[in-house]
């Protein structure tokens, strides 16, 4: 093991004129502002709304969906599995009897209070059935008023896979 | 009174108050936009009245109304109210009462009559600079006092500590200046700058006392509460510091007044240190001599400048949404600003050719001349902020460092050599 001799700034002449570290400083300041002010493309900002991030992930947790089989009925057999682990209790369900013998039950209605949601994917793990996913990779959810951020079953499930994720 | 002098007071009071107050809007937009091109970012650019955004000047306007429209909150605990309530106004009172002497065009004649291009027409100069400046903190240690919070106290405490670090080695460093111009009134010691040294350099304060310009520059940042001193607010640290307590227009007050006590020391430096009014090289008597080749100069260049920004404006300001309304403003602008361009140039044009009397030629040098002043203010306040998106914050006890141990005996050291030097020439 050699040792390693780390140096100390600040001692030398030049470090306590601060002058030199100064200017430093400001031309490195404004070289970036020349450039960015000459061709504003150089920014690395994106002007948002018109611009849509393509950096999301598949590991992304958007807005919840329900997934279906390939019928169009839900995949969902209102077992509360994901109500049960959920932290925020936001998941709301009413079960009901289903009939067409590819469940016993289903969910009549199924809620989700996306303002209450903390978007942990718990209801994911949880579910035993694959039934609810967070890949839509919808990371803006707006609306004018408060009820409308509880979300129900049609909405849920209406909701795709996003196409930027790689299919399955 | 006659005409002509009421309308010169009210020319000079309007463009003190102009530069003092009116230009905070530009200066904050200033401060945002030039911070997110430094950090390779826009800042705020999507405020608009109809499509037209200006860039973002917009925004300031926007927030202008969103203080004055908010509740005026006083919370229940504090008991000085008067003190309260007093601090901002004495804050932005001290920052505004300091333009009133900054002259903006050497002395101007009209009919046989002069007058000094101040807002208050006095010789005090820099003794009611150094008056005014001492008292603006007293707003912000009443602020923070009154506020009865002790995040308000330690700013207060903290901006107490900073002016005794710096205000003696401003004054001093101003003394120096003042052996080499001879003169306590601006006006004489911006007149004191024409000519040039060493046969090209003009004979700017900061060629002639760089060490004088160098403290006073540094004070002058400790003064204004800005970054790398804005330890009185320490956001970072001790919340917002003296106003901590406030809101609302009481809020917006302190701000206009940061703001104000900027373009203060701005003008300041540039009358002290950058030659004021003056253009490099030419100085009143020779404008006034040569005023149909600076104005010639004017027509040629204007139009240059005009198509340079037209040239950027192509190039830089397209909205991505071609459907916005936005996207027109790119339209209106180039308009407005070719049309103000040929106007300009049209008058110019008529004065060449019709040409000036005494009176006019008088005028248009102060014209030129206060274009001059704003130029350089402007370019000031870019520094200004320039540095505060540069340096870190500096720890009160290094400011009490700094302003002891290294610029008090610089300052000391800078009046002795120039006394000898002033008394060794006898100039």
């Amino acid at each position: 093991m050699g040792i390693k001799i780390v140096p100390r700034h600040g001692k030398s002449l030049k470090d306590k004129l601060y002058i030199p570290a100064i200017v430093g400083g400001m031309k490195t300041t404004f070289s970036h502002f020349k450039k960015n002010l000459g061709d504003v493309s150089n920014l690395k900002t994106q002007q948002y709304p018109e611009v849509q991030p393509t950096d999301i992930t598949d590991r992304y947790r958007g807005v919840h969906r329900l997934t279906k089989w390939d019928d169009g009925s839900e995949k969902c057999v209102a077992c509360y599995m994901c109500a049960t682990a959920c932290p925020a209790q936001c998941i709301f369900i009413d079960a009901e009897e289903r009939f067409d013998g590819v469940a016993e039950k289903r969910p009549k209605q199924f809620k989700i209070d996306l303002l209450e949601c903390v978007f942990c994917g718990y209801c994911v793990e949880a579910c035993p059935c694959d039934a609810i996913r967070m890949d839509t990779g919808i990371f803006s959810f707006t609306a004018p008023k408060r009820e409308d951020f509880v979300v129900d079953k049609d909405r849920l499930m209406s909701h795709e896979r996003s196409k930027d994720f790689d299919d399955e | 009174m006659s005409t002509v002098s009421i309308v010169i007071i009210i020319v000079n009071i309007l463009l003190a108050k102009i530069l003092a107050v009116g230009t905070t809007p530009i200066m904050v937009w200033w401060e945002r936009r030039v911070a997110g091109l430094m950090q390779d970012r826009t800042g705020p650019n999507r405020c608009d009245i109809a499509g037209i955004r200006l860039g973002g000047l917009i925004q300031a306007i926007a927030d202008m109304l969103k203080l004055v429209f908010k509740e005026d909150f006083t919370p229940a605990h504090i008991k000085e109210k008067f003190l309260y309530t007093i601090a901002p106004a004495l804050v932005f009172l001290c920052s505004f009462m300091t333009f009133a002497v900054i002259p903006f065009a050497d002395t101007l004649t009209i009919d046989g009559e002069s007058y000094m291009m101040q807002a208050i027409p006095t010789t005090l100069g820099i003794m009611w600079f150094l008056a005014f400046a001492g008292l603006s903190v007293f707003g912000i240690i009443l602020g923070g006092y009154s506020s009865e919070n002790k995040y308000g106290l330690l700013g207060g405490i903290r901006a107490s500590a900073q002016v005794i670090s710096y205000e003696a080695a401003m004054a001093l460093s101003i003394i120096s200046v003042l052996l080499t111009y001879g003169s306590i009134n601006l006006a004489d010691m911006v007149n004191a700058q024409t000519g040039v040294i060493f046969g090209f350099i003009p004979a700017w304060g900061i060629f002639m006392q760089p060490l004088a310009a160098l403290i006073f520059v540094v004070t002058a940042f400790a003064e204004t509460n800005r970054t790398p001193f804005d330890i009185a607010e320490g956001e970072s640290e001790i919340v917002a510091g003296y106003h901590t307590e406030y809101s609302a227009m009481r809020f917006g007050l302190f701000q206009v007044g940061e703001y104000a006590a900027m373009s203060a020391s701005s003008a300041i430096i540039v009358t002290l240190f950058l030659g004021g009014y003056h253009l490099p090289w030419l100085d009143t008597q020779t404008i006034q001599s040569n005023i149909n080749y600076v104005i010639l100069a004017i027509v040629i260049i204007l139009p240059i400048k005009a198509y340079f920004l037209n040239k950027w404006m192509n190039k830089n300001y397209n909205w991505l949404d071609v459907n916005d309304k936005r996207q027109r403003e790119k339209n209106i602008l180039i308009k407005g600003f070719w049309g103000i361009t040929i106007i300009v140039m049209a008058i110019l044009i008529m004065f060449l050719i019709t040409g000036l009397g005494s009176n006019g030629v008088n005028i248009a040098t102060a014209v030129i001349q206060i274009g001059t002043f704003i130029a350089k203010f402007f370019f000031m306040n870019f520094v200004f902020i320039w540095i505060r998106w540069t340096l870190l914050r500096f720890r009160y006890d290094q400011l009490q460092m700094l302003g002891w141990k290294v610029l008090i005996p610089l300052a000391i050291l800078n009046i002795v050599i120039t006394a000898i030097f002033v008394v060794a020439t006898g100039s």
